[in-house]
């Protein structure tokens, strides 16, 4: 570990995954992007033609498209890391056998169907909606804020802010609790003790949640087409329109592939701001920001500590709301007599739901399938993401960003078009034993987030320990079991927690890949809520919420959430 | 010359002995296995009922569906042309006769003894296993007085209230090929809908599903749009009895779902023993009961009551409005390209 050439090798597992099961539906989609013909049984030819890339940059429409994507896709992050800080450091100060109820709080959005959380925003923004009558309640005018940006906006933050506050979750709880104390001893108020300490000494988190929640946010359609009601337009729903209904692989490919870029993009731009903010990782000095005047300093500083504590509790209180109003509406759904799922009103009790997924062994055959799936991937991805975050956070090799930002493409690119680049290869892909060719697509797609946060929680590895081991005689091997792998178990435990959720989800691509020797659960909810969505999948959520609890219980006993040592 | 020949005496020397038969894969062996690819929920109840269970018990094969949306399958069977991993796919309308002119899938034949008794409208693109017409549907507690024509859309008491279908897709597809007809297009003169379903701006929505109008009923966003008959009848009987399935004076838009085998398929009998089966009186009751989809075959009695509420008989039948899907399909890219850009977006 301490070897500095050894960091490139700890990256080429990850690598050579990306290389074999990536490289290969990204290479398609780059081939079809640069077709000529959008007739989809022309034969793929190897002379690259230009025409669809024109096409993108002189039409207007297109153009506009690709901007307010990414203007939305930079407002969601912004919007999850201003929610995200209170919840985390939420998270960080409950006690510790409350974490893990804390934890499903965070994650209720991640388990429940989308179109139930879309219902959900709907029931928040409706003309009658809760907010509207809040704002007639304190004699304001109603407002209309469905069906526009502001509800895919809030939509799509509802649902990443679960990665951000996960991200920035294990570099709190890391954080060296007696740096604060020093702060306040120092006649640092919260606020100030928030901004000069807390904050800087979580950007490498913070840096994994940017990206995270940009990458995401920018490729997601599904909240768009839900809660835009079709007049909000992003890049996504381009690539499906394009791709899927029209069958332009051609044109569906080269937008896809310039939003790759513009993703690439701007995970290099926030890679490069967080390495500005944080000079001593690579041991350069800081640099000073001319000083405000002595006045407006203190004005400010007494402005801050005064409307810093009510403002972190209003944001607290908006953000639990946002990520809990849907298992209300879940687990109050699940219960009702309606064959909808999708039902604002109550029609009566029912248990039948719940008889209709418990007692049907091809519910339950799904779920053992996306079970053994998600936990397959879950493990091959912790293999190969935890010695590449090793390189990443540790080596100082030559193109060590753009090889990070290569390790993020698989989120860059919209997952219909990896589903579209898969199509291709089919013929290849149905060679393959079924659960191992779909096990290699969600390690690619899951992997990503794993590295991410891994990344940050070896940044914030106490070096200073494993040289001490060292210096006691200790070899490299031995460093790293007893004192590396316990510091980061709970940034291991969290990585774990989200790779399996995401697995245990993905329907995009898997929709694509799905025969008949294995099919998993999200993807028969899926063409069940093609044909209309039927309260058993509110039933599904409710059971997944309550085994999701039980989960982080049991596993807060194996792997404890927070750094027991400190307690 | 002495080619055609030769593959002549040679073809016919081989196949004399098999006259009698199509091809060696023409009949059902035990132990073969049927790969569906079709819609999951009551479809899939009704299906395993009344098709596969029957299949496997009398013939004893194995029939295994692949559930999943419209778009994923189709994409999946072009991306498969002549080698597919489905033996049949369900598809819609326009989808079902593309694919049939794009050599995907194959065209109805008389092999398949229940398809004598479709009505023509639909035995194309495939088996038409339902019918499931497009229409108006609204909320009689926001409109004026009923609505009866298509050109009620356009009346003034539906300003800025009507709920548009997305196009393309079945709804949307209907749509703007009833706005054509009756403000004097059609589907070779477009021009009119755009204009006109332009003028309806700004719309209380744009729906892209029937689940998301159906919240948007509830929460009263709108008063009326475009949708299947079948689907909105039962939300309105289970959940919100001031939504009308009206039927207008101009007809109802044909929309199908249709049953495809595809081509390549190496299990051409059993496929066809399939269908027959889809095309079966108790199955399509059973459709007709539990789902409100219209029989597509003409031997089919059921009792008032529900006959009311579907589409049954010639003459209903011969009411729905079709329309030449050939120009429909070859114009889809462009009008939905205008779709984006002048109506949704």
């Amino acid at each position: 570990m301490n070897s500095r050439a050894a960091a490139p090798l700890l990256a080429t597992p990850y690598l050579l995954w990306m290389l074999a099961a990536f490289a290969a539906p990204l290479g398609v989609v780059a081939l079809l992007s640069v077709q000529e013909s959008p007739e989809i049984f022309a034969p793929l030819s190897f002379i690259p033609s230009g025409v669809q890339y024109t096409d993108l940059a002189t039409d207007p429409f297109s153009r506009r498209t690709i901007l307010r994507t990414l203007a939305l896709g930079a407002s969601v992050t912004l919007a999850s890391a201003i929610l995200g800080y209170p919840i985390a450091l939420w998270l960080t100060r409950l006690p510790p056998r409350w974490r893990p109820l804390g934890f499903a709080c965070v994650l209720v959005p991640l388990l429940t169907n989308v179109v139930v959380r879309s219902l959900g925003i709907i029931l928040l923004l409706a003309p009658g909606g809760l907010v509207s009558n809040l704002l007639a309640f304190l004699g304001l005018p109603r407002v209309n804020l469905l069906f526009g940006w502001f509800a895919v906006g809030l939509a799509l933050t509802q649902v990443f802010l679960p990665y951000m506050v996960l991200a920035l979750y294990d570099v709190l709880e890391a954080q060296e609790k007696r740096l604060a104390e020093a702060a306040a001893g120092l006649g640092a108020g919260p606020a100030v003790t928030f901004f000069r300490v807390t904050l800087p000494l979580s950007l490498q988190g913070l840096r994994a949640g940017l990206v995270l929640v940009f990458l995401l946010a920018s490729t997601a359609y599904v909240s768009a087409t839900l809660v835009g009601g079709r007049q909000v337009m992003v890049s996504g729903m381009v690539v499906l329109k394009e791709g899927l209904e029209i069958l332009n692989y051609p044109a569906a490919s080269a937008l896809a592939m310039v939003m790759l870029g513009a993703s690439v993009l701007g995970t290099l731009l926030i890679g490069r701001a967080i390495l500005l903010a944080t000079p001593w990782t690579v041991g350069r000095a800081p640099r000073r920001l001319p000083a405000l005047p002595p006045a407006l300093r203190r004005g400010l500083v007494v402005a801050l500590e005064a409307i810093g504590p009510l403002v972190s509790r209003l944001l607290l209180g908006i953000a639990l709301l946002l990520l809990l109003f849907p298992l209300v509406l879940v687990a109050v759904s699940s219960f009702n007599d309606s064959p909808q799922a999708t039902v604002a009103q109550w029609l009566g009790f029912t248990w039948r739901w719940y008889a209709a997924v418990l007692g049907n062994e091809r519910y339950l055959g799904d779920a053992w399938v996306s079970l053994q799936l998600a936990l397959a991937a879950t493990g091959v991805s912790l293999l190969i993401a935890l010695p590449a975050a090793l390189a990443l956070a540790r080596g100082t090799f030559p193109g060590r960003e753009a090889l990070a930002a290569f390790f993020m493409l698989p989120l860059a690119l919209p997952g219909i078009a990896i589903g579209l680049g898969m199509l291709r290869l089919l013929q290849w892909f149905t060679l393959l034993p079924a659960f191992l060719g779909i096990l290699a697509v969600h390690v690619v797609l899951v992997a990503p987030f794993m590295l991410a946060m891994l990344r940050a929680s070896v940044a914030g590895l106490d070096r200073g320990l494993e040289e001490a081991a060292s210096g006691l005689g200790a070899p490299p091997l031995r460093v790293f079991q007893r004192v590396v792998l316990p510091q980061l178990a709970p940034g291991i435990a969290v990585a774990c927690l989200i790779g399996f959720l995401i697995s245990f989800g993905e329907v995009t691509v898997t929709a694509f890949l799905t025969t008949a020797r294995l099919q998993t659960l999200p993807v028969r909810i899926y063409a069940e809520a093609a044909f209309s969505l039927e309260n058993t999948v509110n039933a599904i959520s409710t059971v997944f919420i309550l085994v999701t609890v039980l989960l982080l219980l049991a596993m807060h006993r194996l792997v404890p959430l927070d750094r027991v040592w400190r307690r | 010359m002495t080619c055609l020949t030769r593959r002549l005496i040679l073809g016919a020397g081989a196949a004399a002995p098999f006259a009698f038969m199509r091809s060696p894969v023409a009949q059902i062996q035990r132990g073969q296995e049927l790969t569906v690819g079709v819609w999951g929920g009551a479809q899939e109840r009704i299906l395993r009922e009344f098709v596969a269970t029957p299949l496997e018990q009398q013939h004893g094969v194995k029939i295994n569906f692949v559930l999943g949306g419209t778009p994923e399958r189709r994409a999946r069977a072009y991306a498969e042309r002549g080698r597919p991993s489905f033996d049949i796919v369900y598809l819609n309308i326009f989808e079902s006769r593309q694919a049939v002119r794009d050599g995907v899938t194959q065209a109805p034949t008389d092999r398949v003894p229940n398809a004598a008794n479709l009505y023509p409208a639909a035995k194309l693109g495939g088996y038409g296993v339902a019918f499931n017409p497009v229409t108006i549907v609204y909320d009689r507690r926001k409109v004026d007085a009923p609505m009866t024509s298509w050109k009620d859309f356009w009346r003034a008491d539906l300003r800025g209230k009507v709920i548009w279908p997305t196009y393309p897709g079945a709804q949307g597809t209907s749509a703007l090929l009833m706005a054509a007809k009756i403000w004097g297009g059609s589907e070779n003169d477009i021009e009119p809908a755009f204009r006109q379903i332009a003028a309806l701006k700004p719309f209380a929505a744009i729906q892209g599903s029937q689940d998301q109008l159906f919240t948007m009923f509830d929460q009263q966003v709108g008063a009326a749009s475009v949708e299947f008959g079948s689907f909105t009848r039962a939300y309105a009987e289970a959940r919100n009895p001031n939504i009308v399935i009206a039927d207008p004076t101009e007809g109802q838009a044909l929309a199908t779902n249709v049953a495809c085998i595809t081509v390549g398929t190496q299990k051409q009998a059993l496929a066809e023993a399939w269908v027959n089966l889809h095309l079966s009186p108790e199955c399509q009751r059973a459709y007709a009961e539990r789902i409100y989809y219209s029989p597509t075959i003409r031997n089919l009695d059921l009792p008032a009551d529900l006959r009311a509420k579907l589409i049954m008989g010639e003459e209903a039948v011969g009411r729905l409005v079709d329309f030449d899907w050939d120009v429909v399909i070859r114009n889809q890219p462009r009008w939905s390209s205008r779709f984006t850009r002048e109506i949704a977006g």
